[in-house]
């Protein structure tokens, strides 16, 4: 198996992915590790619009939105601190504009985020090898968005840790499934006045606002193609926030609002060896929301390069 | 990498830890029980808003403290207060008593449970709240600021009325409170000296219960159990007999009645007019000043909210037209060109500061509005200030009056000159905040808030200049949100202030200063 292959496809998320935006999104679900020492740097830009949208669980459009657009520019990192441990970043650069209404968009920095992800497991299984991936992480707001301007906001600006299990089961001839659950444990979010209803519950005095915790899964066939060298991957995934309330009949959407949503996705990367073990990346992809609940039904297409580069140990990627 | 492993599981840990001691939020004000800082022994004869006297709704006087039928009730308060489950207890020190405040911050999560403009159709036309059938979709009422200044305003001036009675009737007998007749009666409140019968608790939640049930009529099962338990908190804790809840009840629903016979006629009614109405104040404002203020959402609406809001009777001022502020300055004009200069600068370079103070002081949909924000100051107020029942309701009517008569001198300049928004006023302006469906000038949060600070400034002066300070601010946060000019706010401050001054007239002739 190469592990020299730098998958940031999966991460193609980085919250392009929903018009409300859904900051653990950006999180890394593939299976690939850099070998110790290895670095590779991503920049990815990312366009994402919907212009029908789930008020719980009706679908509608608005005329005051018209097409949700969200931009965006990430910037990733992925870091082999051995063989088996790697460290993973994430910035990304969000804008937010809509083609009606009078609403100003937004723009700035999101959410930083940061993931340890291991190489637990692997083993030779009939054909091929099976291989467990936990991955733990961590995200935070990264500047002073404010999240109670949906969906115009850049994130939902809560804390959040997530702890996260990949399998993975990879045939000698470069065809694999892969699957990953995890659950997200999400702290308060901040907003800027100090009462507001929750439908349901009722009034809160406060400006903290409790945010439910959220479940996501996926699910990767992907193929390694041309030599290794063309990456192919369709994905089936999706989020369930575990509580939270609906968006009540054109009602502004709340931070803490019951976000449900099923998508699928189909990505591609090309590897182009530079010698010397670097190796840069050209990556495209698309998704398309399925179903949802108290979140847009976004059409997001991102693309992007990757470079990976040996920083420390065997400066040279094995191949 | 073990090592690295446990660390990462230990953080995941400690993360759902912290997640679950995280303090619960709070629904309402933190306060105990406390002592009234006065007890307004002659409050029986202070001026009533609307009753011609503190005795127009009579009570019985009351079996004498030593009759059988008595010390059966006191019998009776006793076992009812003794061994209290924890969630009595918890009721008692909820309502505390007088539960005047609990039933004000109810009345606040209704104003924003109903705070919610009708939603468009598929078909693109909007339907409209029906008082006749208020579970239609969209149900009654849409609580906007007009309309839930008015509720507050009829809640309070008629806890007000309810409560003078209430203190005559209470002096006039003078039938002690229970636990002074019998000391072995275990009360789980502060004791004082005001006479028991009939129970100020008692009072407030039969005002509530009616005044809140008729301003929000699907919530009439709700708010009857909030009662319930209001009243039953009264005996669990060991201060109101059983004659004291029944004819306090009785004197708050005769009180409630008169207001509500006044809110039937007051206007309020004919406030959401036709569209036909609704059209001719256009026509009359471009007839008049060469402008109108348009509906820009798409589908649009088309009427805005009560443009005969200011033709509901008021309370304290003349006529609107006593208050109602000079033309604003045309468009094009210098004036204009000005503030328009602005609020263009502002929405382009907005500073996180400025933004703050929009959000803050937004109160728009699913909120309690700008006159609940001032309901809330004025809860804070009386608890910090110990305040006794009649006290605290004479705060609120006060209060709420000036807010509701601002209100409606506020919608009597809107539909007057029928002023455009930013939005249809400055090509290509964007805001951070919705824009509402009425026309700009005046600002209603700035006449509210003007109305709302001038009154508190009047019962608390030593806090004077904070709540005009906040007043300014609030009318401050509209210009930062995009959806008024500065001549918007500013005027609407002036008239907010005017209105309230007609107020306090009234109230230094109450007999209470």
């Amino acid at each position: 198996m190469k592990i020299i292959l730098n998958k940031w496809l999966s991460m193609l998320a980085v919250c392009t992915v929903l018009a409300i935006p859904i900051s653990r999104a950006q999180t890394p679900t593939d299976a690939i590790m850099m070998e110790k020492g290895q670095l590779c740097v991503a920049a990815i830009y990312g366009h994402d619009t919907w212009d029908e949208y789930w008020e719980g669980t009706y679908k509608r459009s608005n005329g005051n939105i018209g097409t949700l657009t969200r931009q965006s520019v990430t910037g990733m990192f992925s870091l082999g601190i051995t063989d088996r441990i790697n460290v993973l970043g994430a910035l990304p650069w969000m804008k937010t504009s809509s083609s009606a209404g009078f609403f100003h968009g937004v723009q700035g920095i999101q959410d930083w985020g940061v993931w340890v992800k291991a190489r637990a497991i692997d083993f030779k299984v009939g054909p091929g090898t099976l291989g467990f991936y936990p991955v733990l992480g961590l995200t935070g707001p990264a500047s002073n968005y404010l999240p109670d301007y949906l969906p115009f906001s850049l994130g939902l600006g809560a804390v959040e840790a997530s702890g996260r299990g990949i399998l993975i089961y990879e045939l000698d001839m470069g065809l694999y499934v892969r699957a990953h659950a995890a659950y997200h444990v999400r702290g308060n979010t901040t907003i800027e006045r100090d009462y507001y209803y929750i439908p349901g519950s009722g009034g809160v005095y406060s400006d903290q606002v409790d945010m439910p915790n959220v479940s996501s899964f996926g699910a990767t066939l992907g193929a390694l193609l041309l030599n290794n060298n063309l990456k192919v991957e369709a994905t089936y995934d999706g989020m369930n926030t575990l509580g939270g309330a609906d968006i009540r009949p054109h009602d502004m959407p709340f931070p803490s609002n019951n976000m449900d949503m099923t998508r699928a996705g189909l990505s591609l990367q090309y590897y182009i060896p530079l010698g010397n073990g670097h190796i840069l990346s050209v990556i495209a992809g698309g998704s398309q929301v399925l179903t949802g609940r108290n979140v847009g039904q976004s059409t997001a297409f991102m693309g992007g390069l990757t470079y990976q580069f040996g920083v420390f140990g065997n400066k040279k990627a094995t191949n | 990498m073990k090592k690295i492993y446990f660390l990462g599981i230990l953080a995941f840990v400690a993360l759902t830890v912290f997640q679950a001691c995280e303090k619960d939020l709070p629904t309402n004000l933190e306060f105990s029980p406390y002592t009234y800082e006065t007890l307004d022994e002659n409050g029986g004869t202070w001026k009533p808003v609307l009753l011609d006297s503190a005795t127009l709704i009579g009570i019985p006087a009351p079996e004498s403290a030593s009759s059988a039928a008595y010390l059966t009730e006191l019998a009776d308060l006793k076992a009812a207060s003794s061994d209290l489950t924890s969630d009595q207890k918890k009721a008692v020190a909820y309502w505390s008593g007088d539960g005047l405040v609990r039933w004000n911050e109810v009345a606040r999560d209704l104003a924003a449970k109903y705070n919610l403009p009708p939603a468009p159709k598929p078909d693109g036309t909007y339907g409209a709240p029906d008082p006749a059938n208020p579970g239609n979709i969209p149900n009654f009422p849409f609580a906007h600021p007009p309309y839930a200044c008015r509720m507050f305003a009829y809640w309070s001036a008629a806890q007000f009325d309810a409560l003078i009675a209430a203190w005559h009737y209470k002096y006039a007998y003078n039938r002690p409170a229970a636990y002074k007749t019998d000391a072995s009666i275990s009360t789980h409140l502060p004791q004082n000296d005001l006479p028991g019968y009939p129970s100020d608790g008692a009072v407030v939640a039969a005002v509530s219960k009616r005044i809140l049930t008729a301003m929000f009529p699907l919530e009439k099962e709700y708010i009857a159990g909030l009662a319930t338990e209001h009243l039953n908190s009264l005996q669990w804790a060991g201060i109101s007999t059983e004659s004291d809840i029944v004819w306090g009840d009785s004197l708050g629903r005769g009180v409630a009645g008169k207001f509500l016979a006044r809110a039937g006629s007051d206007g309020m009614k004919a406030a959401q007019t036709p569209k036909p109405i609704s059209d001719s104040l256009r026509v009359a404002a471009k007839a008049r000043f060469g402008w109108q203020w348009d509906n820009l959402e798409s589908p649009t609406r088309p009427v805005g909210i009560t443009p005969y809001f200011g033709r509901v009777k008021p309370w304290c001022i003349p006529n609107v037209e006593a208050v109602r502020p000079p033309v604003p300055p045309a468009p094009g004009s210098a004036e204009f060109i000005k503030d328009a200069e602005e609020i263009k600068d502002i929405s382009k370079n907005l500073t996180q500061e400025q933004r703050k103070i929009a959000n803050f002081w937004s109160d728009g949909p699913s909120t309690y509005t700008p006159p609940g924000h001032w309901n809330r100051f004025a809860a804070d107020e009386i608890v910090d200030h110990r305040l006794n029942p009649l006290r605290a309701a004479r705060v609120l009517a006060y209060m709420n009056m000036a807010i509701m008569d601002a209100g409606i001198s506020c919608w009597d300049a809107k539909y007057y000159y029928h002023y455009a928004r930013p939005i249809q006023a400055v090509p290509g302006f964007k805001t951070i905040l919705g824009t509402p469906n009425f026309p700009s000038y005046t600002s209603g949060h700035s006449t509210f808030s003007a109305a709302g600070a001038t009154v508190l400034g009047h019962f608390f002066p030593a806090e004077a200049a904070k709540f005009d300070r906040w007043a300014e601010e609030a009318a401050e946060s509209r210009i930062y949100g995009g959806i008024h000019y500065r001549f918007d706010a500013d005027m609407g401050n002036t008239q907010g202030k005017a209105c309230a001054a007609h107020t306090l007239e009234v109230a230094k002739a109450d007999g209470a200063e």
